[in-house]
């Protein structure tokens, strides 16, 4: 799919309430988790491993250059048990991601949202939870 | 699957099979027309099931994460009756066998809308203390080495790059720990580098100047339907939480489990740690049972790519 570079790097304050402080074993801080990021294009790879799954995307920034962003997610077991599994994603995928970039990093984000190339989100539910 | 629909689908495959084996040629030439045409219909249904059982079960059912927990008290919908009284082992004690995770209400909205970052945590994950008026009691050694271990945001938290989790802070990490109990002692296992630590119900002392490790070395007995677990020989370095509150080598800690219910599991947390906090203090977690469901392992240094990423 042909992928095009949206929108980087928006402050937006009340967008901290989107993103929690920390996530399965780290504290998120090398995120600006005030910035808005957002870039579609192609997944090249999936790395379903502990402790975070990491997601790579091709994507032609405004000059029509090739750039390989990687995507930060949850753990496996997290997303596992929200019902998703290993093939949820995989190479070839067109996919819109937002986020929040690397402080300190180029291309390397953490995604909050990733949708399919027909804007479906591909993340959602749950399993069950009881709850006592 | 439910054992029970697999038993029934296991029989009428052997339904199947047997009259399969016992359809002769004189049989067969005996059938009218009808019954040839219900006869294949039957065995169009149980090849679909058979199909169905090799082809969709699989991604329905992956690893055991939604398989029906034996053995547990159910609603007459099945739902498990997480009211009912605290289960107890054959010699009467309460039964704290189980998976457990912080008792964290779960986010609805998450079933239908897109929010991968937004997991079930523990408000004490980050502060340990968060629920006390002043907060924890910290000495002023600890208030600077918070100011040390917070300098690179977090890169220098134990958890951050992959080393065990201790207790008492394992019971806010978002992953599960499961509880076996037996008469001389309680094993907690947890998913977090399938971590374990032991605790000895034989009625051993504490050791005396131990080796410090991560988790120390602990004892329980029995108060009524309390379990009261004491431990001594903590690593100097600990973190209890995000924010890099210490525990040190001079900790003494009281850890007091009882299950309130089937559901719940109450933890509550004292620390005496005369070099980290100028008194003495206690919080306490709740804990949720987890069932139909199993642990997950989660080897941190598999795939760690965040330490990278912190200022140095």
């Amino acid at each position: 799919m042909t992928a095009r570079l949206y929108l980087v790097v928006a402050c937006v304050g009340v967008w901290l309430t989107v993103v929690p402080a920390a996530s399965a074993h780290h504290s998120q801080s090398e995120y600006d988790l005030r910035a808005k990021l957002e870039v579609a294009g192609t997944v090249t790879k999936v790395e379903w491993k502990s402790p975070h799954v990491w997601v790579y995307v091709d994507v032609l920034d405004d000059k029509g250059r090739k750039v390989n962003w990687s995507f930060e997610l949850p753990s496996p077991n997290t997303l596992m048990r929200r019902g998703w599994t290993r093939d949820s994603l995989k190479a070839g995928d067109g996919i819109t991601v937002a986020g929040a970039p690397a402080k300190n990093f180029p291309a390397i984000g953490i995604a909050t949202s990733i949708k399919d190339s027909s804007g479906k989100p591909l993340f959602t539910g749950t399993t069950q939870i009881y709850e006592p | 699957m439910p054992a029970g629909r697999l038993a029934d689908l296991k029989t009428g495959l052997t339904r199947y099979n047997h009259r399969l084996s016992t359809l002769s040629t004189d049989e067969e030439r005996m059938m009218t027309t009808a019954e040839s045409t219900s006869a294949v219909n039957r065995h169009s249904l149980w090849l679909a099931i058979l199909l169905f059982v090799l082809v969709a079960a699989p991604a329905v059912c992956a690893q055991w994460l939604n398989y029906p927990t034996p053995g547990i008290p159910r609603l007459p919908g099945g739902a498990p009756d997480l009211k009912a009284p605290a289960p107890r082992t054959s010699d009467g004690k309460p039964d704290f066998s189980g998976m457990w995770f912080a008792n964290v209400p779960s986010k609805d909205y998450c079933r239908e809308k897109d929010c991968i970052q937004e997991e079930r945590m523990a408000r004490e994950q980050i502060n340990l203390g968060i629920k006390l008026k002043d907060g924890l009691p910290y000495t002023e050694w600890s208030k600077e080495q918070m100011k040390v271990r917070r300098a690179n945001g977090g890169r220098e938290d134990p958890h951050t790059y992959c080393m065990p989790p201790n207790f008492p802070r394992a019971w806010t990490l978002p992953q599960h720990t499961r509880i076996v109990q037996t008469p001389g002692m309680m094993v907690m296992l947890h998913e977090f580098n399938a971590a374990y630590r032991e605790v000895y119900l034989d009625g051993r002392p504490l050791p005396v100047n131990p080796n410090p490790t991560w988790n120390g070395y602990s004892t329980g007995h029995w108060e009524g339907d309390t379990l009261v677990i004491e431990t001594n020989g903590i690593r100097d370095d600990m973190w209890l939480d995000i924010q890099g509150s210490p525990i040190t080598e001079s900790a003494r800690v009281t850890e007091r489990l009882k299950r309130l219910n089937f559901g719940l599991l109450q933890v509550e947390i004292a620390v005496n740690d005369p070099k980290a906090y100028t008194r003495p203090w206690s919080v306490t977690v709740e804990m949720a049972v987890q069932v139909d469901t199993q642990m997950l392992e989660e080897i941190c240094m598999d795939n760690e790519k965040d330490t990278r990423l912190y200022k140095k």
